[in-house]
């Protein structure tokens, strides 16, 4: 069941589509990622599902809902983490939760929330003195805190170290595992890969691809590579048959095999009937970061 | 509780949080009266320059103009662009409480402040100085009510249309000293010339005090100071309306 449908969205910004007719659908109970470049639309969707922004085109269904007119009854459903947004200094963690939990008719046990997002004992602590993992966790807590059945995330994760980002991951999946269904904005595809059930790649204002993130990769035909020392003398023919392989080249004693499809397996099963063992064996598969590079047409700018 | 009270308390412990807005806005109108009485030779003698007045009467409805001119334009300004900066407007859109809650938040706790001020003022006026209480309490009260409703107003102009905290902060300083300039915080306003009292009969916070100090020495305020007043306020307060941004 679709618990937010948007059909051919269009947002002008100074005579420039910011967003160009996106439609999407997602399903209740999943985490639906939405990547891109910066510039790309992702925030003006979301701001759109949250009734922020008023679409010049096409509709926006959330719970039945439409997003401007309902927009009382949508925030009491949908609960929302905004991309660079802050909280006061001085402000402590128990009573902006306590607060805020006032505004909905059916507020989260925010003591609860606390513990959930690795806030445990930290009311008192002041806004101002929290890291920064603490500080989105709690953005990410006060989205909950009227119970919502969507929870739209926009770039929780960004501007976190590594720590703090992984962490903040299992706060995510934690939130879909009760029932939640997420919609996460992230320019991280390690954490795309890991979180989302379903990815949607947006560039210039339009939908480029709609895919798990295993669809995604395998749809961009990407090479797998394999490299070893082979533990006895094998020649080159016995891999170029195999199907799938595409190069195999030699440097000093490592053998370096490129292919697509099944060629990991092909090559090692190969090796097994020669009784050749792969030595350092080492295995690069494509991973979604570089099906998004080359989706966004971008390879050549990576920073 | 229900949602703005939760809110209004929220927003007080955290004025409360800030001891430079919490010590200006709250004594500092006081302390200045006290200080100018008793450091000032002569400052609680009838003066002839003031037509046989004290200074100390002459400065005690400016000093209340002041406080609330200081919470108006210098307290409000940075913390309603802060507010906006920061996101957290932005934040409460996506919450059932719609944010102009918030706005009357402070308003609630920005006002209550400005009225402890003045009462403070009015005290150590009539404690330490022998000043008379306000002897028409009510047109005391309409004067002073008005008189912060300009600043408040003109502090939400200036909060509503800056971008960040600075340049709040900077315009608001801006605006504050002109205005005090025509309460006569510099020059009593008996002392100026015709032109500058002409000037400062048009500016809020010059017909705020010229209204709160007739008040408070028996005479009802004029109809014109009133009038500035309230003009002043629509105006901005409609300007405001038009020009106010979430984000």
């Amino acid at each position: 069941m679709a618990v937010i449908e948007v059909d051919d969205l269009v947002k002008t910004y100074d005579d420039r589509n910011a967003v160009d007719g996106v439609s999407f659908a997602v399903e209740q109970g999943e985490i639906f990622g939405i990547v891109g470049p910066n510039g790309a639309g992702k925030t003006t969707i979301v701001e759109s599902i949250e009734g922020l922004r008023s679409p010049d085109g096409g509709t926006i269904s959330v719970l039945g809902l439409e997003p401007i007119a309902d927009r009382l009854e949508l925030t009491q459903r949908v609960g929302a983490q905004l991309q660079e947004s802050r909280l006061q200094d001085k402000v402590r963690v128990g009573e902006v939760l306590d607060t805020y939990a006032s505004f909905y008719r059916n507020p989260a046990d925010w003591h609860e929330l606390m513990n959930r997002f690795g806030l445990e004992g930290r009311d008192r602590a002041r806004y101002g003195d929290l890291s920064g993992g603490q500080k989105q966790r709690l953005s990410a807590a006060l989205a909950l805190v009227g119970s919502p059945e969507i929870a739209l995330l926009d770039e929780l994760t960004t501007g976190l170290d590594p720590a703090a980002r992984r962490s903040t991951w299992e706060t995510v999946e934690g939130i879909r595992d009760s029932g939640v269904t997420v919609v996460l904005v992230t320019h991280y595809m390690d954490e795309a890969e890991r979180l989302c059930d379903r990815i949607m790649v947006v560039v210039e204002g339009r939908v480029v691809a709609l895919e798990t993130p295993a669809n995604l990769i395998r749809k961009a035909g990407f090479e797998h590579t394999l490299r070893f020392y082979p533990s006895a003398p094998i020649a080159d023919d016995v891999f170029g048959d195999l199907p799938g392989v595409t190069d195999i080249r030699r440097h000093g004693g490592q053998i370096t095999i490129t292919g697509t499809g099944d060629v990991v397996y092909s090559v090692v099963l190969a090796l097994a009937q020669r009784e050749v063992i792969a030595q350092d064996l080492q295995i690069e598969q494509a991973s979604l970061e570089d099906a998004y590079l080359t989706l966004t047409g971008s390879r050549e700018e990576v920073d | 509780m229900s949602a703005i009270t939760k809110l209004t308390k929220m927003e007080t412990r955290l004025f409360l949080r800030e001891p430079i807005s919490l010590f200006f806005g709250l004594i500092f109108p006081a302390l200045l009266l006290y200080g100018l009485g008793s450091l000032f030779p002569g400052f609680t003698d009838p003066a002839t320059e003031l037509n046989g007045a004290r200074f100390i009467d002459v400065y005690a409805p400016v000093a209340i103009g002041f406080g609330t001119a200081m919470l108006g334009l210098s307290s409000l300004p940075p913390t309603l662009a802060t507010y906006r900066q920061f996101g957290i407007l932005r934040r409460l859109r996506t919450t059932p409480l719609h944010p102009a809650r918030l706005l009357g938040a402070q308003m609630i706790v920005q006002g209550s402040v400005a009225v402890i001020s003045a009462v403070a003022v009015v005290i150590v006026a009539a404690v330490v100085f022998e000043v008379p209480l306000p002897q028409r309490p009510l047109w005391f009260a309409l004067s002073f009510l008005l008189t912060a409703l300009s600043m408040f107003a003109t502090g939400l102009l200036i909060g509503s249309t800056t971008r960040t905290n600075q340049a709040a902060i900077s315009i608001g300083m801006a605006t504050w000293f002109p205005m005090l300039f025509f309460a006569g915080l510099w020059i009593p306003r008996a002392m100026m010339s015709g032109t500058l009292q002409k000037i400062s009969d048009f500016t809020p916070l010059g017909a705020g005090t010229q209204a709160m100090s007739n008040a408070w020495f028996g005479s009802t305020p004029t109809a014109f100071e009133l009038a500035v007043l309230v003009v002043y306020s629509v105006v901005v307060g409609f300007i405001t309306v038009r020009a106010f941004r979430w984000e």
